[in-house]
């Protein structure tokens, strides 16, 4: 079940404990490797459209809790899998998926999930070549319960129709601290910086093939 | 995860509740063994006798049945979210209305249960680890009645009476365009999978081939005779999760 097969691409997967600071922080990579001539693709949350259906079907009924919210999220990354990442990375490019794993774990574990629970739900998805961390930037602010920001700030609003409203505060902290642990792994942490030290790392270690010249190829015209 | 003293006052409750809770008896078998007649006919007598009874169908929960029917319809969804689509089902029903029923005292029918999955998605090439996994923390049925027949019966039955449909057929796996040929093919995968399952899990297994009448007669007297599988050794970490998540006045 776990995904064992070595990819000729790159993935880089980008978590954080905010929807909107997680896609600005994966836009931030992609330009940044188109600018230094590496074409990647990117990979959203809610790419299956099912978080879009489920608010819509659940408007009166909140009855939801955190275990069916990550089934939803294991389904949906089963769909960016097939249709988003896996031909990127099958076809040697560069993927960037904002979020990815990590995000679902910590939010689940922020809501009594176990994070082995959860781990191993998404056993089915490939490891992350490199792995980035967005950090919140505006941390004095509650999140925006809106269903169309990110995976937290959707869970937090379906479960705090039928949970206490502290529930997403606790989640939140938990979340962070969750995140911060490296598992053995280097996250880089999506400053300017961050971003930079990415693009880099992909582009010491991608194959050749994947440069795209930024100028017109000597025998172009052969 | 609740806090130790909270977990010791639920353990409590849950112990507590073991005597006037509900019988959840679950209908298993491939497809044309006549689960439904039975179950159909199961719910009458109870109610005849003054039970309150609540049925519940697999993949019918109102929040994700419109999802998976517009994706089978256009045949879009891979093995895993398949799966995992019709986990998101029983999770629902488990939460909102088996475990209110049961914990209230009703009885509950289940018209396929957590073994459909396993065996459809195993027939599939899934893991049954990771199913087992995605399902937990699992809510083990108290009687399990697995309508056995072969797969060839199963091929008959279906074959007088409809085409198979694309997914049921298994030809999402088996890639051939005849729902008919395709169904022959799945179908054997599926029975070899229930076999086991009923081996391991210990269904009470009833002959699909005999009369109706017959049947019925064998399902009144297995649930005449079954016995609570007591929550606390089987089902203590999905009754405890409820519980918490539902805020249940008498948590």
């Amino acid at each position: 079940m776990a995904d064992q097969v070595k990819y000729p691409g790159r993935l880089i997967t980008v978590d954080g404990s905010r929807g909107k600071d997680t896609a600005a922080a994966a836009d931030a990579i992609v330009e940044r490797m188109r600018g230094s001539g590496v074409e990647c693709a990117i990979s959203r949350w809610d790419a299956s459209g099912l978080f879009g259906e489920l608010a819509a079907t659940a408007r009166g009924d909140r009855n939801i809790s955190m275990r069916t919210l990550a089934l939803v999220y294991a389904s949906d990354l089963a769909f960016r899998l097939r249709w988003e990442i896996r031909p990127v990375l099958e076809a040697g490019g560069v993927v960037v998926a904002a979020p990815y794993i990590e995000t679902p774990i910590a939010f689940g574990a922020g809501c009594g999930l176990s994070e082995e629970w959860t781990r191993q739900l998404l056993r089915f998805a490939p490891p992350a070549d490199v792995r980035g961390r967005a950090d919140e930037r505006k941390l004095d602010r509650p999140w925006k319960r809106r269903t169309d920001r990110g995976f937290p700030e959707y869970c937090a609003m379906m479960l705090d129709a039928s949970a206490p409203r502290t529930l997403s505060k606790r989640a939140r902290h938990e979340m962070m601290r969750m995140l911060d642990q490296a598992r053995g792994r280097k996250i880089f942490t999506l400053s300017d910086k961050g971003v930079d030290a990415i693009a880099k790392a992909i582009t010491d270690n991608r194959p050749g093939a994947l440069r795209r010249s930024a100028s017109r190829p000597r025998n172009a015209r052969k | 995860m609740p806090r130790p003293s909270n977990a010791r006052k639920l353990r409590k409750l849950i112990a507590e509740r073991e005597k006037s809770r509900g019988l959840l008896i679950a209908f298993e078998g491939p497809d044309g063994s006549g689960k439904t007649t039975q179950h159909k006919l199961l719910k009458r007598w109870l109610e005849s006798q003054d039970h309150e009874v609540v049925s519940t169908r697999w993949a019918s929960s109102a929040l994700v049945k419109p999802m998976l029917k517009v994706r089978k319809k256009i045949r879009t969804l891979s093995v895993e979210e398949y799966s995992l689509l019709h986990a998101v089902d029983f999770r629902h029903r488990i939460e909102t209305s088996i475990l209110p029923a049961l914990w209230s005292g009703k009885t509950v029918l289940a018209d396929r249960y957590l073994f459909t999955a396993l065996a459809r998605d195993a027939a599939r090439g899934l893991d049954l680890d990771w199913l087992l996994h995605a399902y937990s923390p699992l809510l083990w049925p108290d009687l399990v009645i697995y309508f056995s027949m072969t797969p060839e019966d199963s091929r008959r039955r279906i074959a007088s009476a409809r085409a198979p449909r694309f997914y049921e057929a298994g030809q999402d796996v088996t890639g051939i365009d005849d729902p008919l040929a395709s169904y022959s093919r799945f179908i054997d995968r599926v029975v070899t999978e229930y076999d086991n399952l009923s081996v391991v899990f210990q269904f009470v297994t009833v002959d699909a081939g005999e009369a109706v009448y017959r049947q019925h007669t064998r399902v009144r007297e297995l649930v005449e005779k079954a016995e609570k599988r007591p929550w606390m050794t089987f089902s203590e970490e999905a009754v405890q999760e409820w519980l918490i998540k539902s805020n249940t006045p008498d948590a």
